[in-house]
C-alpha cells in the first residue's frame, strides 16, 4: 500500500481532531486576551462541559429529579441539541465564579494567580470525581451520526465528520460575532488595550467577567463534542489544556486565524503520529509543548505577547 | 564559634522541631498513631523543605516536581538491584538522578518564569511519568520496582541495620536534621539572597549584573536533588518504587502543602504543611473521602486571602520581634558595598 | 550557648503534649482481651475502592463480607468471630502501603484479603512478606502476579491473563483463523498477556501480522482501528483493560467492525460490563465464574447476593465478586485445617489444597499450586448473548478449559517463594 493511501485516513482525523483543538483554543484565547492570568483550570471547564451534558442526557449521569424525567423521556436527538445549548451556560456560571475568585489576586505577583488556577483545577477535579465517579463514562449520541461510512475501502466513524463540521459551524460563529458585533469589537479591543478601554467608559470588570464565562462556555461545547472521541473521565481536563495552549503559542495571542491554522498543525501532528507511533501520541502533545516554548516562543509571527509577563 | 555563628547554624524553631520529631517514637502509639507515619511525614518534610526553596524563595512554580521525587525512587532501587548494595551510594545515586534530569529540565525552563515555566514543568512531569510507565524493562511499569530493601547503615567499622520501621525512623531522622541544617544556610547564603532578590524582581537583580538564568537553574536543580533524596527514603520506605508519585496529582500536593503551610514568608511553612496534610488524611480521611477536596478548597482559600499561610497565621499571633524582612536587593546592594 | 526558656513557651509546650494525648483519635486500639481465644480474628480488606478499579473493588468487598457474615452465621472459625477492617487503597501502591503498614502495626490484623491493581498488590505483598502476614490477593490478574512477583504469604485467587490467552487461542485459530493481530495496553499486564496469547496461537499454527500498541488512557481508537482495517486479519487479540478496553469496545461496536475480524479479548470482568446493555459485549473473551452457569449452588448464591445486597446496580454477582467470596471462604476453611491462626501452619493448609468442582461452582476441579500460590482454576469461554432469558443474561458460555490446560507454564521458572523458615513467624 503506497504511502499516501496509508497516511490518508491518519490525515483527515488529524484535521477533525485539530478543528476541535482550536476551538478550545479559542476560547482559552479570548480570556488571555482581556485577563492578566492564563487559567490552568480551562480544561477542567471542558471535562465539567461533558459532564454537565452527561447528567442532562441520561439519568445514568446522576440527576434524578422528577422533573428530569420529562427531559430524558424525549429523543436523543433533541436531548442533544438542548445539551449543547444548556450545559455550556452551567459552564459558564462556574467560569464566572472562578473569576471572581481570581480577582483578589489581580494586581499582586502573577504567581498567585497562577497558583490560585492549579488550586482550582485540582478542586475541580476532584469534585468531579467525586460526584460522578472515577471511571469512564458514556453520553448517548443520536444514532444519525454515529456508526460507519464507508470510503474506498475503509470505514470511517461518521462522527468524526459531524465534529468537524460543528467545529467548522462555531469557528464561523464566533468570528462573525467578534468581527461583526459591537460586544466583539468591545472584547477585541478589550484584548489590545485594557487600559483604553476603561478610559473610554466600559465596565472592565463586566467585560472581564462575560469574557470568561463565555471563553468557558466554548470550552465546554468543546468537551461536548470530543466526548465521544476523546472520553469522560476527571483527568481529561489536564489533556485539553496542553494543545491549546500549544496552539495559542504556535499562533500567536490574538491571532485568530493563527490559531485556527495552529490547531490544525498540532492535530496533525498527534493524528499522523497516531500513525506511525500509537503509543507516543498522548505524549506527543506534551513533547510538542516542550519543543515550540523552547523555540518559538513569540509564535510563529514572533510579537511579544502577555505571556511572558 | 561565638553564640551568633551558632545561631546562624542551629535555630530555636529548629530545635523545637528536632524535640519533636526526635521524640516522636516514644509517644507516637500513645496518640493511636504509628511510626511508620512518622517516616512518611518526615520523607516529605524533607521534600517540601527542598521544594520551598525553589517556590517560597524564588518564586518560581514547579508543578512537575514529583517526576524528581519517582526518579530518586527509581534510582535508588535500580542502583542497589543492578550495580551495588550500599546504603550511601544508592542514596547519591537517586540524588544525581534527580538532579540530572532537573539541570536537563532546567536547560529548557531557566529563562522562563510565570505560566512558561510552569507549563514546561508540567510538560517535563508528563513525560517523566509517561516515560517510567513506559520502559517497563527499567522500571517494571505498573508493577512497580519490588524488593527495595532497608540497607544497613554502614561506616565501615560499624554497621546499623534498619529494617524496622523503628529504626529506620532514626534515620530519616537524621537525614532530615542535615537537609534541614543545610538548606537553613543554602537560603541564608548569598546564594540564597540571590535567588530571594530574583523572585522579588528578576529585571532589576539582572541590572545588579547576576547571571539570573544561572542562579535559577541551580537552585532548580537544588530543589530536584532533594526531591531525589526524599524519594530514595521513601523507595526504602515503602520497599518499593511506583510510577504514581509522578502524576500530576501528586505534583499539586506538594505545592499544596507548602502554600498551606507558609512557605512563602517561612522556612518552617513546608514543614506546617505537611503535618496539617498527614493529619487531615488520617483524622479527616477516616470519615470521609472528600477530604482531598476540602484540602484543595483550603489551598484555594489561602491563595486568596493569606497567601502567607500557617506560619504567617503563627508570625501575626507571636508577634515575635522580627526584623522585617527587607527587600533582598537591598541586601543585595549592601553587599555590593561591603566587598 | 544560653537559649531562653521562656515561661509562656514552657506552658505552650506543656499544653500541646497534653491536648496531643488526650486526643485519642479514632484508633486508639485497646489491648484488653481476657484470652486468646475471646478475641475474633481481625481481616484487614484492601480494596481498590476509589480509582480506577472502584466497580470492581466494590464488588470484591460485597464478595468477601458476605463470606464473613456466612462465616459468622455458622460460629466463626476455631471458635473466634471473624471481624473486618476496610481501608480504601485508592488504587496507588504508596497508599496500599502505608494501610497494610497500619493494619498490621496498629490495627493486628491476623490476615489481609483484596487487590485488583497490580501495583497495589505487589505493595501489600511485600509489607505482608516483612512481617508474615498471609496475604490473599484476589482479583489481580496480571501474569507476574504468580510469577516473579510471588510471594510466600501471597495466594492468588483471579486467572490471570496467561491463563485467559492459554484458554482462548488453541480453539480460536480453529474456529477464526491464522491471521492474528494482537493489541497490546502499553503495560506489564497487556505486554505479558500478549506474549502468553502469541506462544500460544503460534504453536497452534497462528501467523502474528502485527502487533499495535495501545498507551494506557487511550480513547481515541481511529487510528488504531484504521491500522487494523488496513491489515485485514482473521483475528484480533486484544489484551487491553479497563477503561481503555470499555471504549474500545463503544468505538469497535460504533463503526460495525466487530464482527469480522473476530475479537479475542481477555478476562471480562462483570462489573465493568453490567448495566451497559446486551449489545456492548463484543468478541470473545474470558471469565472465571458466571451466575448462570447450570451447576448446583450456583442459584442458591445469586439469590443470597440479592438478598444481602439489594441497592447495589450490579443486580447479579460475577467474577469479582465470586473471587473474593471463594477466598474468604477458603481462608477460613484453611485456618479450620491448620487447627489456628499461626501464619506459617496456614501456609502449608493452603499449599496444594484440592477444592472439588461441586465447592467451587465450577465445571472443573481447582487446586492452590504450591510452587507459585496460584489457584488454578476453570477458565470459561464466552461472547455476547443473542438469546438472553432475561435482562442479566449478557454471556453466552462457549467452552471452558481445564486448569491444566489454562496453567502458565511459566510460573515454575518465574516463581522463587521465600523459603518457610526464612518467613517471620506472625500468629493473632
Amino acid at each position: 500500500m503506497d504511502l499516501v493511501h496509508l497516511l490518508l485516513p491518519h490525515l483527515l482525523n488529524g484535521v477533525a481532531l485539530g478543528l476541535l483543538f482550536a476551538l478550545i483554543a479559542l476560547g482559552f484565547m479570548l480570556i488571555i486576551g482581556v485577563m492578566e492570568v492564563i487559567n490552568l483550570a480551562h480544561g477542567s471547564l471542558f471535562a465539567l462541559g461533558a459532564y454537565f451534558a452527561l447528567s442532562l442526557m441520561t439519568p445514568d449521569g446522576g440527576l434524578r429529579l422528577g422533573i428530569a424525567q420529562v427531559l430524558f423521556d424525549l429523543p436523543v436527538g433533541w436531548r442533544y441539541v438542548i445539551v449543547l445549548l444548556v450545559a455550556p451556560v452551567g459552564v459558564a456560571i462556574v467560569g464566572m465564579g472562578l473569576e471572581m475568585c481570581l480577582r483578589r489576586t489581580y494586581g499582586k505577583d502573577p504567581l498567585y494567580g497562577l497558583l490560585l488556577t492549579f488550586g482550582a483545577a485540582l478542586v475541580l477535579e476532584e469534585l468531579i470525581r467525586l460526584a460522578w465517579g472515577p471511571t469512564e463514562r458514556f453520553i448517548p449520541i443520536p444514532s444519525a451520526i454515529t456508526g460507519g461510512i464507508a470510503i474506498g475501502d475503509l470505514i470511517y466513524s461518521k462522527y468524526r465528520f459531524f465534529a468537524s463540521g460543528f467545529a467548522i459551524l462555531m469557528i464561523g460563529l464566533l468570528w462573525l460575532f467578534l468581527e461583526k458585533t459591537p460586544y466583539g469589537a468591545l472584547i477585541k479591543a478589550g484584548a489590545h488595550d485594557s487600559e483604553m478601554v476603561r478610559a473610554l467608559g466600559v465596565n472592565l470588570t463586566r467585560l472581564r467577567l462575560f469574557v470568561f464565562g463565555f471563553g468557558t462556555a466554548l470550552a465546554a461545547i468543546a468537551g461536548i463534542i470530543m466526548a465521544p472521541i476523546w472520553g469522560i473521565r476527571p483527568h481529561v481536563g489536564v489533556d485539553a489544556v496542553v494543545p491549546a495552549f500549544v496552539i495559542i503559542v504556535l499562533g500567536g495571542v490574538g491571532s485568530f486565524w493563527g490559531a485556527v491554522i495552529a490547531g490544525l498543525l498540532v492535530g496533525m501532528v498527534v493524528g499522523l503520529t497516531g500513525a506511525f507511533a500509537t503509543d507516543w501520541s498522548l505524549i506527543s502533545m506534551y513533547i510538542l509543548l516542550i519543543l515550540v516554548v523552547t523555540f518559538r516562543a513569540r509564535g510563529l509571527l514572533g510579537k511579544k505577547s502577555i505571556l511572558e509577563n | 564559634m561565638t553564640v551568633d555563628q551558632l545561631r546562624s547554624w542551629i535555630t530555636p524553631p529548629m530545635l523545637v522541631s528536632f524535640a519533636i520529631f526526635g521524640t516522636l517514637p516514644f509517644w507516637i502509639r500513645e496518640v493511636g498513631l504509628y511510626p511508620y507515619l512518622g517516616v512518611e511525614v518526615l520523607i516529605f518534610c524533607i521534600y517540601a523543605l527542598g521544594y520551598n526553596v525553589l517556590l517560597g524563595y524564588g518564586g518560581l512554580p514547579s508543578f512537575g516536581h514529583g517526576a524528581y521525587f519517582g526518579i530518586g525512587a527509581y534510582a535508588f532501587g535500580i542502583a542497589q538491584l543492578n550495580v551495588v548494595s550500599n546504603l550511601w551510594l544508592c542514596l547519591l545515586a537517586g540524588i544525581l538522578a534527580a538532579m540530572l534530569f532537573g539541570a536537563v529540565v532546567a536547560l529548557f525552563i531557566s529563562h522562563r518564569r510565570g505560566i512558561y515555566f510552569a507549563l514546561m514543568t508540567i510538560a517535563f512531569g508528563q513525560m517523566a511519568f509517561f516515560i517510567a510507565s513506559k520502559w517497563t524493562s527499567v522500571t517494571k511499569g505498573e508493577d512497580g520496582l519490588l524488593n527495595i530493601a532497608r540497607l544497613p547503615v554502614d561506616f565501615g567499622f560499624v554497621s546499623y541495620p534498619i529494617q524496622r520501621n523503628g529504626d529506620f525512623y532514626w534515620f530519616v531522622f537524621a537525614c532530615f536534621v542535615v537537609t534541614v541544617i543545610v538548606l537553613w544556610r543554602v537560603v541564608h547564603s548569598p546564594f540564597g539572597k540571590v535567588v530571594q532578590a530574583i523572585k522579588q524582581n528578576e529585571a532589576r537583580t539582572a541590572f545588579l549584573g547576576y547571571n539570573v538564568v544561572l542562579y535559577k537553574g541551580l537552585v532548580f536543580a537544588l530543589s530536584c536533588a532533594v526531591a531525589g533524596f526524599a524519594g530514595a527514603l521513601f523507595a526504602m520506605a515503602q520497599g518499593g518504587a511506583f510510577v504514581q508519585v509522578m502524576n500530576l496529582q501528586w505534583s499539586g500536593v506538594v505545592v499544596l502543602m507548602v502554600l498551606i503551610g507558609g512557605g512563602f514568608v517561612s522556612f518552617w511553612g513546608p514543614v506546617l504543611g505537611v503535618v496539617l496534610y498527614f493529619i487531615a488524611r488520617d483524622l479527616l480521611g477516616a470519615y470521609t473521602e472528600t477530604w482531598q477536596l476540602w484540602f484543595g478548597l483550603l489551598f484555594m482559600l489561602v491563595v486568596m486571602y493569606k497567601p502567607e499561610g500557617l506560619a504567617g497565621i503563627w508570625q501575626g499571633i507571636v508577634h515575635r520581634k522580627q526584623r522585617p524582612r527587607t527587600s533582598a536587593t537591598v541586601h543585595l546592594l549592601a553587599m555590593l558595598k561591603a566587598r | 550557648m544560653k537559649i531562653r526558656i521562656t515561661r509562656r513557651a514552657l506552658l505552650a509546650g506543656t499544653a500541646a503534649t497534653a491536648g496531643v494525648t488526650a486526643f485519642a483519635g479514632p484508633w486508639k486500639h485497646n489491648r484488653v482481651w481476657a484470652q486468646k481465644t475471646d478475641k475474633p480474628i481481625l481481616i484487614g480488606l484492601t480494596h481498590d475502592a476509589s480509582g480506577q478499579f472502584a466497580n470492581s473493588g466494590q464488588d470484591e468487598q460485597r464478595g468477601t463480607i458476605m463470606a464473613i457474615e456466612e462465616i459468622n452465621a455458622k460460629g466463626g472459625v476455631l471458635g473466634r468471630k471473624l471481624s473486618y477492617i476496610v481501608a480504601d487503597t485508592e488504587t496507588t501502591p504508596s497508599t496500599a502501603t502505608r494501610i497494610a503498614e497500619r493494619m498490621i502495626n496498629r490495627n493486628e490484623v491476623a490476615f489481609i484479603v483484596g487487590a485488583i491493581q497490580s501495583g497495589v498488590a505487589n505493595a501489600i505483598g511485600q509489607v505482608a512478606q516483612k512481617h508474615g502476614v498471609v496475604y490473599f490477593n484476589t482479583n489481580s490478574s496480571s501474569p507476574t502476579e504468580a510469577g516473579k512477583d510471588c510471594q510466600r504469604v501471597k495466594f492468588v485467587w483471579d486467572g490471570t491473563g496467561a491463563n485467559f490467552a492459554n484458554a482462548a487461542a488453541a480453539n480460536a485459530v480453529k474456529t477464526f483463523g491464522k491471521k492474528w493481530l494482537l493489541l497490546t495496553n502499553d503495560y506489564v499486564w497487556g505486554h505479558n498477556t500478549s506474549k502468553a496469547t502469541r506462544t500460544t496461537a503460534v504453536q497452534y499454527g497462528a501467523d502474528i501480522v502485527d502487533e499495535i500498541l495501545v498507551p494506557v488512557g487511550t480513547r481515541d481508537f481511529s487510528p488504531i482501528l484504521l491500522k487494523v482495517q488496513q491489515a485485514r486479519p482473521d483475528v484480533v487479540a486484544a489484551a487491553v483493560g479497563g477503561d481503555d478496553f470499555k471504549v474500545m469496545r463503544q468505538q469497535t461496536v460504533d463503526m460495525k467492525l466487530d464482527r469480522k475480524p473476530a475479537w479475542l479479548n481477555n478476562q471480562q470482568d462483570w462489573p465493568d460490563v453490567y448495566g451497559l446493555g446486551i449489545d456492548s459485549v463484543f468478541g470473545v473473551f474470558g471469565t472465571t465464574w458466571y451466575h448462570k452457569l447450570d451447576l448446583p449452588g450456583v442459584d442458591d448464591l445469586v439469590k443470597k447476593y440479592q438478598a444481602r445486597w439489594p441497592d447495589t446496580r450490579i443486580d447479579v454477582p460475577g467474577n469479582v465478586f465470586y473471587n473474593g467470596y471463594m477466598a474468604m471462604h477458603e481462608l477460613a476453611k484453611a485456618i479450620e485445617r491448620a487447627g489456628s491462626t499461626n501464619n506459617l501452619k496456614v501456609i502449608r493448609a493452603l499449599e496444594g489444597h484440592k477444592m472439588s468442582a461441586k465447592d467451587r461452582m465450577q465445571h472443573g476441579d481447582a487446586y492452590i499450586d504450591p510452587v507459585s500460590h496460584h489457584v488454578q482454576q476453570t477458565i470459561y469461554m464466552a461472547m455476547g448473548n443473542d438469546k438472553p432469558v432475561d435482562k442479566t443474561d449478557y454471556f453466552k458460555i462457549l467452552s471452558w478449559a481445564s486448569a491444566e490446560e489454562a496453567k502458565d507454564k511459566n510460573e515454575a521458572t518465574d516463581c522463587k517463594l521465600q523459603p518457610l523458615d526464612k518467613t517471620p513467624s506472625y500468629e493473632m
